[in-house]
């Protein structure tokens, strides 16, 4: 079983560095500080901020959708998506973008939110009138 | 506080349910210790009696399950909302078709789902398990008492908090919630149900679940058969039987998976078949397990080696399901994953189900190390076990690299539990970090899976087959070579990595084809594993040709991702907006949104594609129906559901990204048509008015001016707009307004409606949406149109049956009596003597109208019931009838087009009429599709030939 055994240290080896290789990979949530100082793709997470415009024009572009997000070292900044305005994001509680820094605007390419559950609310619903 | 009696409650299926659940508990439990007792007193005579105990037990247990399976079916299908998961996953809206579909979209219920297969399962075991039944169903009894306990809902433990155990399914809503409601004895009549998230309700929801969890239920089977070898220390006879209980796993956990992957594809808007999003991982990694496991399993059976290694791939098969269970039911895979799961406080539960199984497995494991038997003599390098063993030690390593990277939530978890302040890490880019492991894993793979089937086991002697060898060898890399290149001038396979995956599936889909052909001549019994192994590389091939090469149409980018700078920014763009009835031209297509229509809660809108080839003749032409599902207020989108045009060699996928907002909400809508500040005009025919509006600049003080000149064009009685659907007896008419604007060259239409059925009138506004101007028809405009009876100035004739009489420029011929006339505004009263005249009214451009008006008598009063022809804009009246002569009067009258119409314009109504679409085109997707379920017929096949030569007694490989 010798030579098996040569074989799975060498893929024991490998595979320890693949991982600490896959470090670059993986990166800790970013604040807009980082992104600023930073030309690499960052991630971010944050909260929507409700008071300040949301545009989203699909008649003029489809993939631009801009807003302001507050991350968590409270600083806001305008967000950039170019992607179409993903259902529900006003009911977001937590947003994490990922994007760099271009001309004063954090463009995003992709987008998570997290959400209250919609279908586990623990509200009955109560039948109306009109739905007898 | 007093005790309430609440009316109309139905409390005998959750009696029933929940003695189902105690039932399957405790049977669970002592059907554990019998069977234990039994395997372990397996020389002694009180072993049947025991056996026997442990039988009747699980066939209690199985009772249970089912017990409480049925009383929540039943409690569902009658809408019973008194209890909880039945308000939470039913309506009345629902339709029954999805009612196991809701039985199992909540925790509670996939945990009964689990539960129900591991009682056939373990049924099979029972009657067929032969002296395997003892040990083995002391394992499925004891993995049943503990998910037994998931459902259980008891609290243990004093004081003010003591833990919960389990969710049970069958309580009542009023015992989990409180809420004022329940002060009302009658509270049922109240409430209704949440109903299944529509998201879920197609027929993927009703078979995937089912048959991924029968993948993962039988995951249980080897591993109970790896702990019963280990445990009764029969470390070489367990390998027969468990070999085909692991092939039916591989097999079914396979289709589960690619259900899933279907699922996605078809019917979400995830544009592809496999994102590596966790849930996705946890349920594959078991499946690589097994699949490793099935391969030394081979491997043992045939030369003795890698028994422990057969050991290690089942008991860690079941184990990481179990993981997976906890990954995606504990709510610690957070904002990572795109399915929503909720905690529900079983994570404690959960990470003892998995200690639990993991200490007892892993514990028997090193206590046995040394008693299982291994050759002394090593592998050769020669020989098939050596090759197919590393083969599974690739798998293994893309299992753990698999669990490794999405376990990371997990690992942030634990670091935070040492220090507080440890911040969380992502990963950046999951797919690409994914691909870029897992593509040297399925290179492995395909070379290995290609060679080793040449190879022989216990092979020594090399040199005696090594000519054989080199030719089959050469000739399928050759030929993989020449596929590969035929392949780059049909798909982009962008970098060399990819031409060597390429390259490597090529190859194994070649060698395993020879060997199919050469080496078996027919035996088709035991070409399981070539088929499987063709499936593996053209699965590659199809991923390489749709995942790769996959082309956003909608998109204007021919980029691609990493190669420019930029470049993935650019690719990101998916979207385009597409309105009503303009033709958008999409990279090779011409699109067109055409219509859409609603049908209770679903809107379907038509999307025509068309291409034409390079002499522009017209070679493609198809709609594409992606759909739009409002949630029950119709203020929110709740799904968005794709549309694919399938082909042979390519699908075109089509999903609408997003809408109007006014179309996502109608309240919206409706609000935003309240406040447009409409302007009335009085048009007259033939002479242009001007409208003046003003517009506020952006962030100047300045208004901007300009003039709408709008004229009435002419006036018609046979209307047409896109939301109106006629019906008889509608009164309805259209203006065609011509309007110019000051600051626009362009001339444009609008052609409002208005509609006056019964007594309610329906005004159809119409929308120019270059001028973001919108035209409707004043309300005065029906009286002017459809002139007020008095001021009709009516004429008579006499006609008698069959008479052609004439009336200004039009012909009426009296055809007969209707004896049972109907008429909107005429509702029979008993007594009524009433009379229809059939009426063929034709027109000087030739066109007949059929009318009848209707004469009656009723309480010995004549009386008549007008109608009108609207697009003659004829009245016509029978107030006459004379039985002696035997003809009937007519009255009949022409409103004249009024002079003037009152329009409303409002000039600040955003467009509304287009869509936001992403289009996508995967090239041989069908390629990828018949791989994996090539793959997995292939595992299913196998089982055949085991199962056969279990009977015979031999072996074929």
């Amino acid at each position: 079983m010798k030579r098996i055994y040569l074989i799975a240290g060498i893929m024991v080896a490998i595979a320890i560095l693949l991982f600490v290789n896959s470090g670059k990979d993986m990166t800790t949530y970013g604040s807009f500080a980082d992104a600023n100082s930073s030309t690499k793709k960052i991630k971010i997470v944050g909260k929507l901020a409700k008071n300040k415009p949301m545009v989203y024009d699909p008649a003029k572009d489809p993939n631009h959708f801009s807003f302001f997000i507050k991350d968590n070292n409270g600083e806001e900044q305008k967000v950039v998506l170019l992607k179409a305005k993903p259902q529900d994001f006003e009911m977001s509680e937590q947003i994490v973008v990922t994007g760099r820094m271009k001309e004063g605007v954090f463009v995003a390419t992709d987008l998570l939110m997290k959400c209250p559950s919609k279908y586990k609310d623990e509200e009955i619903a109560i039948k109306t009138k009109q739905n007898g | 506080m007093e005790k309430i009696q609440y009316i109309g409650e139905t409390l005998l299926p959750g009696q029933i349910g929940q003695m189902g659940v105690l039932l399957a508990f405790v049977g669970a439990l002592l059907s554990m210790v019998a069977y234990w007792f039994a395997t372990q007193r397996r020389e002694s005579t009180d072993y049947e009696s025991w056996r026997n105990i442990g039988r009747y037990a699980f066939l209690t247990h199985g009772l249970g399950v089912f017990a409480v399976i049925g009383s929540l079916l039943y409690a569902m299908i009658n809408q019973l909302y008194e209890y909880q998961y039945v308000q939470a996953h039913v309506s009345e809206e629902l339709p029954m078709k999805f009612i196991f579909s809701a039985l199992w979209e909540g925790q509670e219920g996939s945990f009964l789902l689990w539960m129900f297969w591991h009682v056939l399962l373990g049924f099979v075991l029972l009657f067929k398990g032969k002296s395997w039944e003892t040990s083995t169903l002391t394992v499925i009894a004891a993995i049943q008492a503990v998910l037994a306990t998931m459902i259980l809902g008891i609290y243990i433990g004093f004081g003010d908090e003591p833990s919960k155990f389990g969710s049970n399914p069958m309580l009542l809503l009023r015992q989990t919630i409180d809420a004022p409601i329940f002060a009302q004895a009658d509270y049922l009549k109240l409430i209704k149900g949440n109903g299944l998230n529509p998201a879920l309700q197609n027929y993927w929801m009703t078979i995937h679940p089912p048959t991924l969890f029968l993948g993962f239920a039988s995951t249980a089977v080897p591993f109970a058969f790896a702990i019963a070898g280990l445990w009764t220390k029969r470390h070489t006879e367990w390998l027969k039987p468990a070999l085909p209980w692991a092939l039916f796993c591989g097999s079914i956990l396979g289709i589960g998976i690619l259900m899933g992957s279907a699922w996605a594809y078809e019917a979400l808007n995830f544009g592809g078949f496999w994102a590596w999003d966790p849930v996705e991982n946890t349920s594959l990694v078991p499946w690589l397990l097994i699949v490793a496991g099935v391969h030394t399993n081979l491997i043992s059976k045939a030369t003795g080696h890698s028994v422990r290694s057969s050991y290690i791939f089942y008991l860690l098969g079941f184990l990481l399901v179990v993981y997976s269970t906890f990954l995606t039911r504990s709510g610690v895979l957070g904002e990572t994953s795109v399915h929503a799961f909720t905690e529900m406080g079983l994570e404690s539960q959960l990470i003892l189900f998995i200690s639990v199984f993991t200490l007892a497995g892993l514990g028997l494991m090193i206590w046995r190390w040394r008693g299982i038997p291994h050759p002394k003599s090593e592998e050769h390098t020669t020989s098939k076990e050596f090759w197919m063993f590393i083969g599974t030690l690739i798998l293994l390593f893309s299992a753990v690299l698999i669990t490794g990277s999405t376990s990371l939530p997990v690992y942030n978890k634990i670091m935070q539990v040492f220090n507080p302040a440890f911040e969380g890490k992502v990963i950046t880019e999951p797919v690409a970090h994914f691909n870029k492991y897992q593509l040297w894993i399925a290179v492995f793979i395909g070379y290995f899976s290609g060679f080793a089937q040449f190879l022989r086991f216990r092979e020594n002697n090399w040199s005696k087959n090594a000519l054989r060898f080199a030719i089959h060898l050469g000739g399928g890399l050759g030929i993989a070579g020449l596929l590969t290149y035929l392949s780059s001038l049909l798909i982009e396979l962008h970098t060399w990595q990819y031409t060597l995956l390429t390259f490597s599936a090529y190859f194994t889909i070649v060698s395993n084809l020879d060997y199919l052909i050469t080496h078996l001549r027919g035996k088709l019994k035991i070409a399981g594993s070539a088929f499987s192994h063709i499936g593996f590389g053209l699965m590659i091939i199809g991923i390489m040709a749709s995942g790769v090469n996959r082309k956003i149409i909608s998109s204007n980018a021919f980029l691609m991702d990493g190669l420019i700078a930029g470049g993935d920014e650019e690719m990101s763009k998916k979207n385009i907006t597409l309105f009503r009835n303009v033709p958008t031209m999409m990279q090779d297509y011409l699109v067109t949104y055409k219509k859409d229509t609603l049908d209770h809660f679903t809107r379907t809108y038509t999307v025509n594609y068309q291409r034409k080839n390079k002499k522009g003749k017209l070679v493609e032409d198809f709609n594409l129906y992606p759909t739009i599902l409002y949630d029950k207020s119709f203020t929110k989108i709740a799904t968005s559901n794709p549309d694919t045009r399938h082909y042979v060699l390519k699908d075109v996928f089509t999903h609408i990204s997003a809408l109007p907002e006014v179309e996502q909400n109608f309240e919206l809508k409706k609000q935003r048509e309240e406040e447009l500040k409409y302007k009335a005009l009085n048009l007259e025919q033939g002479r242009t008015q001007l409208l003046h509006d003003t517009l506020d600049v952006e962030n100047q003080d300045t208004v901007f001016r300009r003039t709408f000149q709008i004229s009435l064009e002419s006036i018609s009685r046979n209307p047409v707009h896109h939301e109106y659907k006629p019906e008889p007896g509608d009164l309805a008419f259209s203006t065609k307004l011509k309007v110019r604007r000051s600051d626009d060259d362009s001339v444009y239409y609008a052609n409002p409606v208005i509609l006056l059925r019964g007594q309610l009138i329906y005004t159809y506004p119409d929308q120019i949406d270059d001028l973001s101007a919108k035209f409707k028809i004043g309300q005065d405009a029906i009286e002017k149109v459809f002139a007020l009876d008095n001021q009709l100035k009516y004429e008579n004739i006499n006609l008698r049956q069959g008479d052609l009489g004439k009336w200004q420029d039009l012909k009426i011929k009296f055809t007969g009596f209707n004896k049972a006339p109907e008429h909107p505004d005429y509702s029979r009263k008993e007594g009524d003597l009433a009379v229809g005249a059939k009426l063929d009214i034709t027109a000087p451009n030739g066109k007949t109208y059929h009318a009848e008006p209707i004469f009656l008598i009723r309480d010995q009063q004549p009386l008549n019931v007008k109608v009108e022809v609207s697009e003659l804009g004829l009245h016509v009246r029978f107030p006459l009838l004379d039985p002696g002569k035997e003809t009937i009067q007519l009255m009949l009258a022409k409103s004249s087009t009024p002079s003037s119409i009152p329009v409303e314009v409002a000039t600040d109504s955003l467009p509304s009429n287009y869509i936001v679409l992403e289009a996508m085109e995967f090239p041989g997707i069908n390629v990828f599709w018949f791989g994996t379920l090539l793959m997995m017929f292939g595992l299913g096949f196998s089982i055949w030939n085991r199962m056969s030569t279990r009977r015979s007694g031999e072996s074929l490989v």
